[in-house]
Order: structure tokens, then sequence, then C-alpha cells
């Protein structure tokens, strides 16, 4: 039993890393916009392709498997490359309608999201394309668990980035001019704060970890598929208001609680009901905490309640 | 009013006359024009964002499929059905709507998106009930007053009165003191309270009719088809009527009719880059919300200027 | 038939931006609020209106306690109200604007106006009637088709207070109504509110020009920080000290801070005549 549960957790926790990453950018996007980015789960299967050209290119230059730091440059050049594809998305598909109605570009993202999803189908591959593992498939067995290595790999880089964008924009200072920007745009513009670029950048480190995310989602289940950012960016969009849309730290919360749950109710309904509800139900039970979480309470965990009062008063359409 | 008599009745005479497949044609395209009447309901009047209006189309369909057929041994006529299934629908619409309308529009869009997947999630894992991703197939033929509904022309037949009747019946609306109240929810949902109008009730309202709109159409889809499963209620369903409306004119019966025939048959006409269809959706979407957020008809190319242009009033 | 504020508070957070406040509104007069920016004055009206949730204290209207319906249902109790910025329905037009508001009692006979022939017609005319009464008095008949958006800053500022007169209420409350309007638009605006006061209505209205207040008001209610400072006649509230140092300034001061006030209402109303200019409109 307690291997069972170890097990569970130690999927949770993987699972939940890679929504936290990509919550991140849902999350730093709806702050300074109030944008529902519809392309960001794209730029999450961008970046699982992105990482399989440039390994595959890597690879047959090397002539075999390739080290460590070659693995860290892509992951670099990935970052880089998906990140200047949000810049330039928020340039063409946000920017112009920043003054237009709420829902305007939202649905400029939907059309963006599905411009890419079809690109890489049709231009790319429609079939899944093979990933190779970064680390050799070693693991080591824990109370009664196993664990590999690519597990361990994909949680602690993910912490790793998620406290590098921690420091970041709560000590330097551009990272608090972004934190700024994301929390109260107005203010800051007030301030004398030009947010065009802190939103820039904020377009430009989301889609990057989205993307890394990707590349780590693509090694831990082998594929990369253009239809692979749909379902998870949904759910990481869950995370991201389950842990308080808006808020930095909600968002990798969210993302943890989010694995936390999808992995421990799916995994746990069949013995409840004693298979009657299966673990297909995983997704259902994604959107669930969704809707209830949003009218429950639409804040999350580490959100402000957001009140009448506070309301700004645009018009949707 | 003569020459839109003569109109409808040159289309009674001469599409039936067609050769078969541009018959199927314009099923579809009355169809989806079925649906998009119902959701303009909701996104152009109310000025509600709904992604998820599949589920309201895939109850209607269900309702046929498991009524009338093999499945269950049950075999119901269509015209019960249709009534059925509508209601259903219809139900659904306002059980979601209840929980959901107070949530901010960007909100409003993600949950029904989510409550859109959920049916569809629910149609495949239901097995017992719904014969999970393998559909329901063998539907009973439909039959309504005594006539089988057996070709696209017989659907026609029944397709285009209804579809007239759903026009006329939403521009009533449209122009009746409900229309006036949802345009004003549209424009200032907290002013519009101010001035006495209960906002969840009429909004609940536009959400249940358009719900019972789409319900209808899934009937008789499911009995053009004859056959069922949960691959045709995809988001990508909810997307291409959002499109319809958004393209075709938001909130504009005409739009919706242009964009009804304009995003069916235009994919028609290019069927060797089938492909690409969705890509060319994108792209179109994205171009006409920063060129022409409106659609491609203005707001002011609606019914009233048409029956003006005719002389009619 | 009175209107009356019960021990009311509100607190945002830790802030309290009323304090405990009693107030009693009289049918068939004006009454006032005045006060320094930040002292509650937009806060009681949208208390009153359900636009803001009362952490404490009563509403009563004619023994109706109104801080506990929602906003709608407090309208249908015949609260009626005007914004601070405009909110018109600007994508409607001045007839629709007002049509709307005749909603709750139209509402019931939607079904026959949809599916019943000529009813439609009949009912539309009717509405049409009441508001082209509505236009009449408030001389705005020929703007009846124009989009509410495409009015002079004025006329907008009477469309609202038209909107909020359509269904008779019993309250109808005014929160800056001569903000950027000039001389000759506040003179209308005074000749306009003088023939709002029917004998079964109350009359609120928050301002800060002085002229308006002091020539209108039959009574006068002086709130400073979240409480009741004074209230009197304007000529008692003129006379006394207290409200003189806390709003008015030294004795002295009264016509400059009438002029500051009417300057700073100039100034919205040049951008707003700019803003008309810009788009090629005329101004009434």
């Amino acid at each position: 039993m307690t291997g069972f549960l170890i097990q569970q957790l130690v999927n949770a926790l993987t699972i939940g890393a890679i929504y936290a990453l990509i919550a991140l950018g849902y999350t730093m996007v709806y702050g300074v916009l109030r944008l529902i980015n519809f392309a960001h789960s794209e730029m999450f299967m961008v970046g699982g392709h992105v990482a399989f050209f440039l390994l595959a290119a890597t690879a047959s230059l090397a002539g075999g498997p390739i080290g460590v730091l070659v693995m860290f440059a892509v992951f670099v050049a990935t970052f880089v490359a998906v990140g200047l594809l949000g810049v330039g998305i928020e340039a063409a598909a946000y920017r112009p309608l920043r003054h237009a109605s709420r829902l305007a570009p939202m649905l400029s993202a939907l059309g963006v999201a599905i411009i890419l999803q079809n690109v890489v189908m049709l231009f790319v591959s429609r079939r899944p394309l093979p990933f190779p593992p970064f680390l050799p498939a070693v693991s080591f067995k824990v109370f009664g668990a196993v664990v590999t290595l690519n597990q361990i790999f994909i949680v602690a880089f993910a912490v790793a980035l998620m406290l590098a964008l921690a420091w970041f924009v709560n000590t330097t200072t551009l990272g608090v001019k972004i934190r700024a920007v994301s929390e109260n745009p107005q203010t800051a513009q007030l301030l004398g704060i030009n947010i065009n670029m802190p939103i820039s950048l904020i377009f430009f480190i989301g889609p990057g970890l989205g993307a890394l995310a990707g590349t780590l989602y693509a090694s831990y289940y082998g594929i990369v598929v253009f239809s692979m950012g749909f379902i998870v960016g949904l759910k990481a969009f869950i995370a991201a208001i389950l842990g308080g849309i808006g808020s930095i730290p909600g968002a990798m919360l969210g993302g943890f609680m989010l694995g936390l749950l999808e992995t421990f109710g799916a995994g746990l309904l069949p013995m409840l009901t004693h298979g009657l509800i299966g673990s297909e139900y995983r997704d259902v039970f994604a959107f669930s905490v969704l809707v209830l979480v949003l009218i429950f309470r639409p804040a999350g965990f580490l959100g402000e309640a957001v009140t009448e009062e506070g309301m700004v008063y645009k018009r949707d359409f | 009013m003569a020459i839109v008599a003569a109109v409808v009745a040159a289309l009674f005479h001469f599409v039936p006359g067609l050769p078969t497949y541009y018959v199927r044609v314009i099923d579809t395209v009355l169809i989806y024009l079925l649906l998009a009447i119902g959701l303009n309901m909701v996104v152009g009047y109310a000025g509600l964002l709904d992604l998820g209006f599949v589920a309201f189309y895939a109850i209607g369909a269900y309702s046929y499929a498991i009524l009338a057929s093999g499945q269950f041994g049950i075999h119901l006529p269509f015209g019960l059905i249709l009534i059925i299934g509508g209601a259903l629908a219809g139900v659904a619409g306002v059980l979601l709507g209840i929980p959901v309308l107070r949530l901010r529009g960007d909100y409003l869009a993600i949950v029904t998106l989510g409550f859109g997947e959920i049916v569809r999630l629910l149609m495949n894992n239901l097995v017992w009930m719904t014969n999970g991703p393998q559909g329901i197939s063998r539907i009973d033929q439909p039959f309504l007053f005594g006539f089988a509904l057996k070709t696209p022309r017989d659907f026609f037949l029944l397709l285009l009165p209804l579809v007239l009747v759903a026009l006329m019946l939403a521009w009533r609306l449209e122009c009746s003191i409900l229309g006036l109240g949802w345009a004003a929810i549209r424009e200032d949902q907290d002013a519009a309270r101010g001035i006495g109008i209960n906002t969840t009730l009429v909004k609940l309202l536009a959400f249940g009719l358009s719900a019972t709109l789409g319900g209808f159409a899934g009937v008789i889809f499911a009995g053009f088809q004859r056959f069922v499963d949960p691959v045709s209620f995809g988001f990508w369903e909810s997307l291409t009527i959002v499109l319809i409306i958004v393209i075709g004119g938001v909130g504009n019966l005409v739009g919706v009719v242009v964009g009804a025939a304009v995003l069916i048959i235009v994919p028609e006409l290019l069927r060797e880059y089938s492909e690409y269809r969705m890509l060319l959706y994108g792209c179109a979407l994205v171009v006409m919300i920063l060129v022409r957020p409106g659609g491609i008809v203005g707001r002011r190319y609606n019914p009233a200027w048409i029956i003006q242009k005719l002389g009619w009033r | 038939m009175t209107l009356r504020f019960e021990g009311l508070t509100k607190r945002f957070g830790s802030l309290v931006a009323i304090d405990a406040v009693d107030l009693t509104f009289e049918p068939g007069k004006i009454t006032s609020i005045i006060g320094p920016n930040g002292a509650g004055k937009s806060t009681l009206i949208n208390m009153c209106a359900g636009s803001y949730k009362v952490t404490d204290g009563r509403i009563l209207l004619d023994g109706v306690e109104l801080q506990r319906l929602k906003k709608h249902q407090i309208a249908g109790h015949g609260v009626a109200r005007t914004y601070q910025n405009i909110r018109l329905f600007d994508g409607m037009t001045v007839q629709q604007n007002l049509e709307v508001c005749l909603f709750s009692s139209y509402f019931g006979r939607t079904f026959a106006e949809v599916f019943v022939p000529g009813m439609s017609r009949r009912l539309k005319s009717e509405r049409a009637a009441l508001c082209r009464d509505a236009l009449a008095r408030f001389g705005l008949a020929r703007f009846a088709d124009a989009l509410a958006a495409d009015l002079s800053y004025g006329n907008q500022k009477l469309l609202e207070i038209a909107r909020a007169t359509m269904l008779e209420p019993k309250v109808l409350m005014l929160d800056e109504p001569a903000a950027g309007l000039n001389h000759g638009e506040t003179d209308c605006l005074k000749e306009t509110l003088r023939s709002l006061v029917p004998a079964d209505r109350v009359v609120i209205i928050v301002e800060h020009d002085m002229s308006l207040v002091m020539t209108l008001s039959d009574h006068i209610f002086v709130l400073h920080q979240g409480r009741l400072l004074f209230e009197g006649t304007p000529a008692q509230v003129q006379a006394n000290l207290a409200v003189q140092e806390a709003y008015l300034g030294s004795p002295g001061d009264v016509d400059d801070i009438r002029d500051a006030a009417r300057s700073r209402a100039n100034r919205v109303r040049l951008r707003a005549d700019a803003d008309i200019e810009r788009r090629g409109l005329a101004s009434v």
C-alpha cells in the first residue's frame, strides 16, 4: 500500500511540475493583460517539436548519444526560440487589440492556437514523432515504488527553473517591474513604467518555460505530436486558476496541486467505487475541479478575491 | 413581401432538383445555420461567449440515437424525440447556466469549454448508454406525419421551413423587449441591473433557448446521419459554430446566414485542400478579429435593413 | 413616504468609508449631500442602489429594508440613479436607452410579443409613445434615433437623468449631475431638476458645484470622513463654522472654492467639447 501511494506521489509530482511550468506562462499573461492565452498550450507543443529537431540535428552531428552540455544547450535554444515566437505573437495578434473589447484578444489567441496546431500538423508531421530520452533508463526502488531518473530530473529541473523565476521577479529591477506590471498594469503605467517591454518579456519567459515543459513532457512520454498541447494546456490553465490566476507562486502551487488531485483522484476513484468510475475519468475530474473552483472560489488559493466593487467595467464584445 | 415569398418558393422548387451532393451540402449548411441561430442568442444578443455549445447538439443527437435504435430497443417516433431532445438540451442549458452565468466573460468561456469537453468525455465513457467510442449506428429512419425522411431532399424539405421559422422567431425575439434586455446586458450588465433587469434570469433564458435550438439540430442531425459517435461533438464543432457567428457577423441574423454559407460551402468548393480547413478557419478568425471584429456583415445590415430595402414596412 | 439610513456603515477591509450614518430624506424636496472628496458621498449612493454591500446598518424605504436585496430588486422598489461617469448603453439609440427601462413591466408579455401576430406592433408603439413623452420633457426628441454614444456630453447627462426618471422612481439619486457642464448647461440642468420633484419622490443630489447645491437644495447633509458633520438649509450650512473649516475653508474662501469647483468642471467640459469636435459632431 505504501508503495502504491509513493508511486502515485512520484507520478503526481512529475506531472505537477510540468503543469506548474506551463501554468506560469498563463498566469503571468493573465495578470498583465487579463487575457487567457489559448496559444500558450501550443507553445508547449511547439517547444517539444523544436527540441525534437534540435536533438535530432545534434545527435546526427555528434554521431552518437549527446553529452550533458549539449543537452542544456538544446534547452536554452528551445527556450529562446519559442520565447521569440511568443514575443512575435504578442506584437502581431494581441498588442493591436489591447484597447478593444475584453474578449477580442482571447478570440485572437484562439485563432493563433488553431494556426499553430495546424501548421505543425500539416507541415511538420501528422503522426507522433519519437522523442529520445535525455537520461539513461535508470530507476530506483523507494519503499516499494519505482522512481526513474527521468522523473527526478523533471521535478528537480522544473523546481530549479521556478526558483530562478522567483529570484528574478523578486530581486532584479527588471523582474520587479514585471511583477508590478503583472499585478497592476494601470498603476505601473502611472508610475512611469513603460509597460511594453515588461509585457514582451513576459511573453518571452512564459512561452519559453512552456516550451521547456513541452520538452520535459516529450522526454517523459517518449513522443511529440501536434495535438499534445490542447489537453495538457487546458489542465495547466486549470492549475493556474486553482492556485490563483495572476499569482506566480499560485501557478507553482496550483500545478503541483492539480498533479496531486488528478493522480490521486483518478488513481483512487476505481478503488473507492469498485471500478464503477475508471481512471479514464481523469480528464473529467480535472474539468470538474475547474468548474467547482470558478464557481466557489474564483480567486483560487493565492489569488486576490475580486469583489464587485473592484471590477473595471469593459465591454465583453 | 412578394419578393421574399418568391425567393422561398424558388428555393423549394429548384433545390430538390439539384444533384444529391449539392442538396447534402445545403442540408449541412441549414443544420449549422440552426445551430448558429441558437448560439447567436447567447453570443450575439446577450454577449456571452459560450465555447461548449456542442454539448447541447450532442445531447439532442444522442437522445435520438438512444431512443430510436437498437441500443435499448426503444423506438420512439421522430417528432416526439424532437421535443424530448430539445427539452433535455434546454434543461441542460439552464442547469449549466445557473452556476456559471455569474462568471466574468473570459472565465465563462473557459468553463463552457470545459463543460463541452465533459459532455464529450461522458459520451465516450458511459459505454452502457452511448456505446462509447464506437457510437450508435443503424439508428431508425425518421418518419414525420407519415412521410419517411430518407434522402437529402426529404431533409431539405424539413430543414428549410424549420430554419425559416427559427430565423423569424429569432428576429422577433431580437426586436422584443427581451431582445432589448439582452442588448442592455451586453452593453453594461451592471447598469442593466440598475434599471431593474434581472440579469441572471435573462441570461438563463438566452442559455436555455439557445440550448433547445441546439438540441433540435442534434436530433435532426442524428436522423440525417443515422449514426452518432463522440468524435463529431468535440471542441472543434463548438468552435466552428462560434466562427460562423464571429466571422459572419456577431448578433446579426443576416451575418449568421452569410457566415454559415461561407464557412460550410467554401471548404466544400476547396475539397482538394480539405486538410487546410482548420488552418484557414484559424487565419480567418485572427484576421477578422484584428481587422473587422464585427464580422463580414456589419451590424447595420441586419434584417431590419433588409426589410426596409424590400419596402415591406 | 420616507427614505431612511439607519446606522449605515461601510468598511473596505480596514478602511471605514461610512461610519454609522443616520439620515432621513423627505419626499418632495431636493436633498443634497456635499463634502470633500473621500467623504463617502458616492459610497452612500452606491449602497442605497445596491452596488456596494452594506457592512452594517439598514436602509429603509417606506419601512421596506433594502440593504439585503439584489440590485435589480432595489430598482424594482423604485430606486433610480445616475452615474458620476456616464453609463449609458452606448451602442443603443437614445430611444432604446429609454425603452429598455420598461423591461420589468413588459417582460411578462414577451411570449405574446413574439408569437402573437400584431401584438409586437401594438406593444412597440405603446413603448415608443412613453419614450417620446420622456424625450420631449427633456428636450431630446430630435435625437431619438441617434446612438447614445454620439450625443454631446451635456445631452448624455440629460439622457441619463431621463432614463432614471423613466419608471417614475420613488427615490432618484443623481451622482454629480453638473460635472463637466458649462454655465448654460448647468442653468438648463437646474430648471430640469426643479421639475423632477413631485410630492412623492425623494431626490438626492451628490454635488461639488456649490452654486447648484445652494440654489436648488431644500436640505443639505454635509459629510466628512464618513460621518455626518452638519445638516440644514443652504443658509445654515453656509453660515456654520465647522462646515466651513472642513470643507469650504474660511468665509472669504467660499468664492475661491466655488471658482475652483467651476474651473475643474470647465476643464472636463473643454475636454469633452474637444472630443466632440474631433468626432465632427455639433454640440447643443
